[in-house]
């Protein structure tokens, strides 16, 4: 079977062109795997099945769209919120009628209104202040044969946007953790915090946590690795807390080599994120590879994580609180430390090991592509035999044998 | 307890997890249960005929009987255990291995063709549903329970069974290396042919009938081997067990087998058994230079080994002895308790 395999790639720099770069050579132990040239959109001849990574970067993944709307396929939803993509495919291609479309579509006349205001400059971008409110997936659901997902999170707000095709939920697959010293970053705990800094990544109710944990412990660090976001004003924060600069370690963007050796220098990983778009977290998942203990908000995917593995911090209210409480925690008990992180790699090798992950995926796609013609022959089977013993369809038998068939996956 | 033992049949074909079935009804009426043995044929092919059969059943109705409740099924071997009921156990002989571990080998049922790789996937889902089901699962190898594991997330208890009853007992370390199996490719009968080709002082004598006989003949023809093998056919109880009796040594090296009867027979027998790598169950009871040989799936390797016990048959003994140790563990006594725990 021959999949033609839509997705960023490298030197692309997107966490989904990394991701294909990791899982495409242990899916080619299951299939053959075409990998689409960047930018084509034509139906890949002599292939089965179409596979499209789609995320809500419209530079990155607004060319294959393009191509599922020229061919339906099976879409990996990374992001169930693709308000910034819809923004890019509509607005961005000078069609502001399709974004006033595509609102309408969702939310109706208000969402229309809105995006009226939007296309105006009366009202910031809505994929900037409430992304969220509007995910504005429904063209990509309607368009999708069958969905991949990696969160049940995302599962089940797909199912409320009303799609009935099949899902199949695949963890996001781990990295093998390379062979490295750790960097030797001081910090009695080191808490690390990866990606970029701005406030939906919970910046500023981790640094003041952090103010209150080094009080107590003043050998503490936090570790900050990412870009500041335009508007984050960083200094200014830490001088309102009251922060040293001997509390903090400041990195900007580091290559994956160093990122992994400052994660595996530190005691603990926090992850917040409010709100979500529905993502996981590729650096989540390094950690969980590293056995660190990790700490994360409580909603979308980060919420699934067991807790054995994750310190869960709710958003809003009390958040501050339940942060400092965790990250001491954690700086208290080494127990706990070494139970959390033996609890993240048994997660790693059983959810996100990476064979098991292209094994999940074959499994997905191998029945997206014949999955149809195999119901249909056991169904045609079964009615053939009910028939010939006189159960018509639509009697009581027939339900009865629809309900068995069903519990079984093997109804429609 | 009103119990039924759930287990598909394959019309004229009657081998290990037949003799299993039929003596663990006999154990658990011994043991005072009300126990039948419910069977429904089952063919696996063309298409989606697997699918189909054993949709058979899930339309079966066990919770009662002629107006009396049944209060457990125990199912054992696929697609038996997708029978509905509140209380099912499951003691997995086999899943349908074409769907697994056979799958792209010679061995294999499914094409590359899009409907034949989604056929072979709803089978598996289809283990995922009903042994998801069970209220408590066993498996009777590691080899098994890693499997279902790996394919479904589900964690079987291990749980080995013991072998048929036969007058086990030990005579002498004889002159001849014994098969006891079915006749069928899986079993790679012809390695242990091939070893004796290239070993003039083995001798061979293989029990079991079945499919890959003539092919089997064939090859021993072609290689001279002029009597040194000998094909016994399915041999009665006693014959059986008096070949264990005079073996040196046991040869059982299917590929990646579930479990198999024979290393625990050939045990019994104070005898130890001859297997590869890559035999799968059997590795869990047969560990190398301590109750048999283990060797690379070739027939030079074997050959080798097989002429290696003929020379130490003190050690053949020890080995032999060692496995008997095993073997006596494992009692229908223990595998009921668990069962109906």
């Amino acid at each position: 079977m021959n999949v033609a395999y839509y997705s960023p790639m490298p030197p692309e720099r997107s966490g989904i062109a990394d991701y294909s770069a990791l899982l495409l050579p242990a899916l080619r132990r299951h299939l053959e795997v075409s990998v689409v040239r960047r930018g084509r959109t034509r139906p890949a001849r002599g292939t089965d099945l179409s596979l499209y990574h789609v995320g809500n970067n419209p530079d990155a993944h607004g060319w294959i769209v393009d191509a599922l709307r020229r061919r339906p396929g099976v879409v990996v939803l990374h992001d169930f919120v693709l308000h910034h993509l819809v923004a890019g495919l509509t607005i961005g291609r000078r069609d502001g009628h399709g974004y006033l479309d595509a609102m309408e579509r969702e939310g109706g006349v208000v969402a229309r209104l809105l995006a009226h205001g939007v296309l105006d400059k009366r009202i910031p971008p809505l994929w900037e202040s409430r992304p969220q409110e509007f995910h504005l997936a429904g063209e990509v659901l309607g368009l999708a044969t069958g969905l991949i997902v990696h969160s049940h999170h995302v599962e089940e707000r797909a199912r409320a946007a009303g799609f009935e095709g099949p899902i199949w939920r695949v963890p996001h697959p781990a990295w093998p953790v390379p062979a490295f010293a750790p960097e030797p970053v001081d910090g009695d705990p080191l808490i690390g915090s990866f990606g970029n800094l701005n406030s939906s990544k919970r910046i500023p109710q981790l640094l003041e946590a952090f103010a209150r944990l080094r009080r107590d412990r003043p050998g503490a660090r936090l570790l900050l690795v990412g870009a500041t976001s335009p508007g984050f004003d960083l200094d200014r924060r830490l001088q309102r807390l009251g922060l040293p600069s001997d509390g903090i370690v400041r990195e900007d963007y580091v290559d994956e080599r160093r990122l992994w050796a400052l994660m595996a220098a530190c005691d603990v990983c926090v992850n917040l994120r409010a709100p979500t778009m529905g993502e996981t977290s590729g650096s989540v998942v390094r950690q969980l590879s590293l056995g660190k203990p990790v700490i994360v908000s409580d909603l979308g995917w980060f919420s699934e994580l067991p807790a054995a593995a994750a310190l869960k911090i709710p958003v809003g209210e009390g958040e501050v609180d339940a942060l400092h409480a965790a990250l001491e925690l954690i700086a208290r008990d080494g127990g706990v430390r070494e139970a959390m992180s033996l609890a993240a790699l048994e997660l790693a090798r059983r959810e996100h090991d990476l064979d098991h992950v292209a094994e999940l995926y074959a499994s997905a796609l191998e029945q997206a592509a014949g999955g149809e013609a195999v119901l249909g022959s056991v169904l045609g089977d079964v009615t053939t035999a009910a028939a010939e013993v006189g159960i018509p369809a639509g009697s009581p038998e027939a339900s009865e044998l629809a309900r068995r068939l069903h519990e079984i996956e093997l109804g429609r | 307890m009103r119990i039924a033992v759930c287990a598909p049949q394959v019309p004229f074909v009657h081998g290990g997890a037949e003799i299993f079935t039929d003596k663990l009804v006999d154990e658990l009426r011994a043991r005072g249960h009300e126990t039948e043995l419910v069977t429904i044929p089952f063919k696996w092919y063309p298409g989606t005929k697997v699918l189909s059969q054993a949709f058979l059943w899930r339309l079966a109705d066990l919770e009662e009987s002629n107006g009396t409740p049944i209060d457990m099924v125990i199912a054992t071997k696929f697609p038996s255990y997708c029978v509905r009921h509140p209380n099912k156990r499951v003691w997995v002989l086999h899943q349908f291995r074409q769907a697994y571990e056979l799958d792209r080998t010679d061995l294999g049922q499914f094409s590359e063709e899009p409907a034949d790789r989604a056929l072979r996937r709803s089978v598996q889902r289809l283990d995922r549903v009903a042994l998801g089901e069970a209220k408590r699962l066993f498996a009777t190898s590691q080899n098994v329970a890693g499997r279902i594991e790996r394919s479904t997330g589900l964690r079987p208890e291990v749980m080995p069974h013991p072998p048929q009853e036969l007058p086990y007992r030990c005579e002498e370390y004889g002159d001849f290396v014994l098969s006891v199996n079915r006749l069928d490719r899986a079993k790679r009968i012809d390695l242990l042919i091939e070893a004796a080709a290239l070993d003039p002082g083995l001798r061979v004598v293989i029990s079991g009938e079945g499919p890959d006989r003539e092919r089997l003949e064939g090859i021993a023809r072609e290689r001279g081997l002029n009597g040194r093998v000998e094909f016994a056919g399915r041999t009665g109880e006693e014959e059986l067990a008096s070949l264990y009796a005079r073996c040196l040594a046991v040869y059982y090296a299917p590929v990646d087998e579930d479990f198999g009867m024979v290393p625990f027979e050939a045990f019994l027998s104070h005898k130890p058994v001859l297997t590869t790598h890559d035999a799968g169950g059997p590795l869990e009871i047969v560990s190398d230079r301590e109750t048999g040989l283990v060797t690379a799936p070739e027939a030079p390797a074997l050959a080798e080994a097989a002429g290696w016990l003929r020379e130490h048959r003190a050690e053949a003994e020890a080995f032999g002895t060692a496995g008997h140790e095993v073997a006596a563990r494992v009692t229908w006594d223990s595998c009921i308790e668990r069962l109906l725990a």
